[in-house]
């Protein structure tokens, strides 16, 4: 007889064709992949399962009505959903500090003096210290005109603040050089007859005084007290190329923690409340503390709150259930970074604020998979079953690669969740579900790196990076060059770019390669590895990981050019053997779960 | 229509007032005239150009009539404004400009080309005296480039500053994002007729064959 196994999966639906003709060994004969349709669980599913079924069947050259059995998977998680919330923010008040990083600032070293307007130079008296703000009327050629002028008259101009990206071409004009930090918009709110500090650093290094808080008591004569206080700006200006203080009475720079609330989690025998501005590290401990998890909660009224209901309910729409009956299974926490404007600025700094993401998991019921088997059966006129659990038909499926034997651990990368199950020598399988995959690690570097767009946040997760350093070559992130015979496409030029498999694409904004790769490596690192190491412990008969042996991955994910290699190498930490899968000897990593739910069939499960 | 054609007439009505007012200028010194600019800025030609070799250099390559026989662009920007801005763009980014004159063609993007091969960095800017612009890279094809600003009644100085800033950029392998461009759907029905004349005009400087001329820039 022919047995269709179909999983879906929250990206991709794929079947695995065999004949069955003697119980213990199916013969393979095919396998296919399509795109899921809908959410995974849901009856939307069904498109994604017939494209997925006609593709395994064109290729073993069957059709439907030779299938003599469906076996689909219970899919257990369903909602992998992803937020995010800034938890800490910058604000300076009154107009203390310009700490923004012009990419060319003019002149270089440290001056103090009070600001003045360029055009009330006049009324300077003689041998004054000044600092002279020049705002956008006043161009460069008469701005420095009017500087070379007063600095004859025995004015000392010992730094300039300039509204328009002209500080480079001021300071060529200037016969004694002075720091001048340019590009500073909102220049109307500098205040004047101030003292004020400038600093700007040589190409390739960053302040030094005004990022240290004696080094700003040395310039403003402050007491220790006082010192105290400037702590915050010292900080903020630290890794500037260029840096201006302005001290006003009462100036003040805060980071300011934003209460984004508290989530209660709901364990089997303990409960665990904890704020999420705590960051991340805080809920994970949390959440070990009180597992096995039963629901977890956010305080109604907050952000938290919000984003937790959110997945309760698009859940409740999904299953047609209350919201109070569906429970959040799992969390998973990260501590990120998001760009974000300085509030009160004068020059649109932008800081990177912490943030926390989350990955909420909730476990659906089989009533769907029943319900999605029968709509299956009705319209397909095949004997449609669901299976055993994913991750055990999973084990099933990654013990078909050469090599491996029980006991095994397997961790499925998807792109909604990350699951885990071991079989011991006897054949007995233990799973688990968490929170978190692929679609978390697109969220992260989406938000880190500011991109509003996903789909290529999603690009550059997938695929390697390189520089088009001219028309004729790229230089891999690795270093290699590689050469090409006809020009490259003059909008990649002198671009980073993601070598998808069809076409180099362009990456906005001004962002160095290695940012790019530290961002993403970061990302599937705080994602992959931590989960990978959270599920096991989770799965080993022992509580501790380093009683697993073997490992396989398994999943969309464990395709990724870099994703095994980190989970890989951080297992090897635990002495623990990890690798790729490879299902039946030639599918690599995918088809896991098809395969296992044919292969369970055969042992009468 | 009515406005096209009263617009049409008095264009044609400058056009020829001007050119009756310029031939008798132009060909009578013809060697001294060409050091005769728009008011802010002086062209001197100190020979042919040459192929540049330092790494640090931007080419600014001008159209046959610019800051010449004409001395505005279409929008009535003068050519001094638009060549300080091109050249203020470079040097703050501590990139060194080097002018030349194109004498060959008056296509836009034939004159960034060949100022592109000559430019020690391969960057170069090529600009019609109407102000239409782009920037140039040496191993493009002459009609690709790097960043095209056709719409020349839209672009303001800023815009020729930024545009100097992304070639300086351009030439030290950085990634700057393209200058914004603008666009108008009016500006081709308001200004085709006007830019196809400062077109020819412009075409009829050009010297079939005659070599870049490299040009002192003194503002005045």
């Amino acid at each position: 007889m022919i047995i269709a196994g179909i999983d879906i999966g929250n990206a991709t639906t794929e079947t695995a064709v065999a004949r069955v003709t003697n119980q213990e060994n199916p013969e393979f004969l095919s396998s296919g992949i399509y795109n899921t349709s809908g959410i995974k669980g849901t009856r939307q599913n069904i498109h994604g399962i017939f494209a997925s079924l006609k593709l395994a069947l064109e290729k073993a050259h069957l059709t439907v009505e030779d299938v003599d059995l469906i076996r689909i998977n219970e899919a257990a998680p369903v909602i992998g959903d992803v937020a995010m919330e800034t938890i800490t923010e910058t604000i300076i008040t009154e107009s203390t500090m310009i700490g923004h990083n012009p990419s060319t600032p003019g002149g270089l070293g440290i001056g103090v003096g009070v600001t003045v307007e360029i055009r009330d130079i006049h009324s300077v008296e003689k041998g004054a210290s000044i600092i002279v703000i020049i705002p956008r009327e006043v161009d460069f050629e008469e701005s420095s005109h009017i500087i070379n002028v007063a600095v004859k008259n025995g004015i000392f101009i010992n730094g300039a603040i300039v509204q328009r990206d002209d500080g480079v071409l001021i300071n060529n004009r200037l016969d004694k050089k002075i720091p001048i930090v340019d590009e500073v918009s909102l220049i109307e709110k500098v205040p004047l007859n101030m003292r004020a500090a400038i600093e700007v650093a040589a190409p390739g290094s960053v302040v030094e005084e005004l990022s240290n808080p004696y080094g700003i008591a040395t310039v403003f004569d402050l007491t220790s007290d006082e010192t105290k206080l400037v702590v915050p700006i010292s900080r903020a200006l630290i890794g500037n190329r260029s840096a201006v203080i302005i001290k006003t009475p009462a100036g003040d720079v805060k980071e300011r923690k934003i209460p984004a609330g508290k989530i209660v989690i709901q364990g089997a025998t303990k409960k665990a409340e904890i704020n999420v501005d705590d960051g991340a590290e805080k809920i994970m401990e949390a959440i070990r503390s009180v597992a096995p998890v039963e629901d977890i909660k956010g305080e109604p009224g907050t952000n938290a709150g919000g984003m937790l209901e959110k997945v309760r309910q698009v859940m409740s729409n999904l299953t047609e259930q209350l919201p109070a009956t569906i429970k959040i299974q799992d969390l998973l926490a990260v501590d990120t970074f998001v760009p974000q404007v300085v509030k009160g600025g004068m020059a649109e700094e932008f800081s990177m604020e912490n943030a926390v993401g989350i990955a909420a998991m909730v476990k659906a019921d089989r009533l769907q998979m029943n319900m999605i088997a029968e709509e299956l059966e009705r319209e397909l006129g095949v004997k449609v079953e669901v299976g055993g659990v994913e991750a055990n038909m999973a084990v099933h499926g990654a013990l078909t690669t050469p090599g491996s034997n029980k006991p095994l651990a397997i961790i499925d990368m998807g792109a909604g969740s990350t699951d885990a199950a071991i079989i011991n020598r006897a054949g007995e399988i233990k799973s688990i579900h968490l929170a978190g995959a692929g679609n978390m690690v697109t969220m992260l570097i989406g938000s880190e790196l500011g991109f509003e767009d996903m789909s290529l946040a999603e690009d550059i997760k997938k695929y390697p990076l390189a520089k088009v350093e001219s028309l004729f070559h790229i230089r891999h992130e690795d270093g290699t060059v590689q050469f090409f015979d006809k020009p490259l496409d003059p909008q990649i030029f002198a671009r980073v770019v993601i070598l998808t498999p069809n076409r180099m694409v362009p990456i906005p904004g001004n962002f160095s390669l290695e940012r790019i790769k530290t961002v993403r490596r970061e990302a599937k690192t705080k994602v992959f590895v931590v989960n990978a190491i959270r599920s096991l412990e989770r799965v080993s008969p022992t509580g501790n990981c380093r009683d697993i042996e073997f490992v396989t991955l398994v999943g969309g994910s464990a395709l990724d050019f870099e994703i095994p290699q980190l989970v890989t190498h951080a297992l090897s930490q635990y002495s623990i053997v990890a690798g790729r899968a490879n299902i039946r000897g030639v599918e690599g990593p995918r088809n896991a779960v098809a395969t296992g739910l044919v292969l369970a069939y055969g042992e009468g499960e | 229509m009515a406005i096209n054609e009263q617009m049409l007439k008095s264009i044609i009505e400058d056009v020829l007032r001007e050119m009756t007012g310029a031939t008798p200028t132009a060909p009578s010194a013809p060697s001294a005239s060409k050091a005769a600019a728009a008011s802010g800025v002086k062209l001197t030609a100190i020979g042919d150009a040459k192929q540049g070799t330092a790494s640090d250099e931007v080419i600014i390559a001008l159209a046959p009539a610019f800051a010449e026989s004409q001395t505005e662009t279409i929008t009535g920007i003068p050519h001094d404004k638009v060549l300080k801005e091109l050249i203020a763009g470079i040097e703050e980014e501590g990139m060194k400009a080097r002018v030349i004159k194109i004498y060959r063609t008056s296509d836009v993007a034939f004159c960034g080309h060949d100022a592109a091969q000559l430019s020690g960095s391969g960057i170069a800017i090529g600009i019609q005296s109407k102000g239409t612009c782009l920037i140039h890279q040496k191993d493009l094809f002459p009609l690709s480039n790097l960043e095209l600003f056709s719409q020349a009644p839209l672009i303001d100085l800023e815009t020729y500053r930024a545009i100097g800033k992304n070639a300086a950029k351009y030439a030290k392998g950085e990634s700057p994002n393209p200058v914004p461009v603008k666009n108008d759907q009016m500006a081709r029905p308001k200004y085709q007729a006007f830019a196809a004349l400062l077109h020819i005009k412009e075409t009829q400087h050009v010297v079939p064959g005659q070599k870049p001329v490299e040009q002192r820039v003194d503002f005045i």
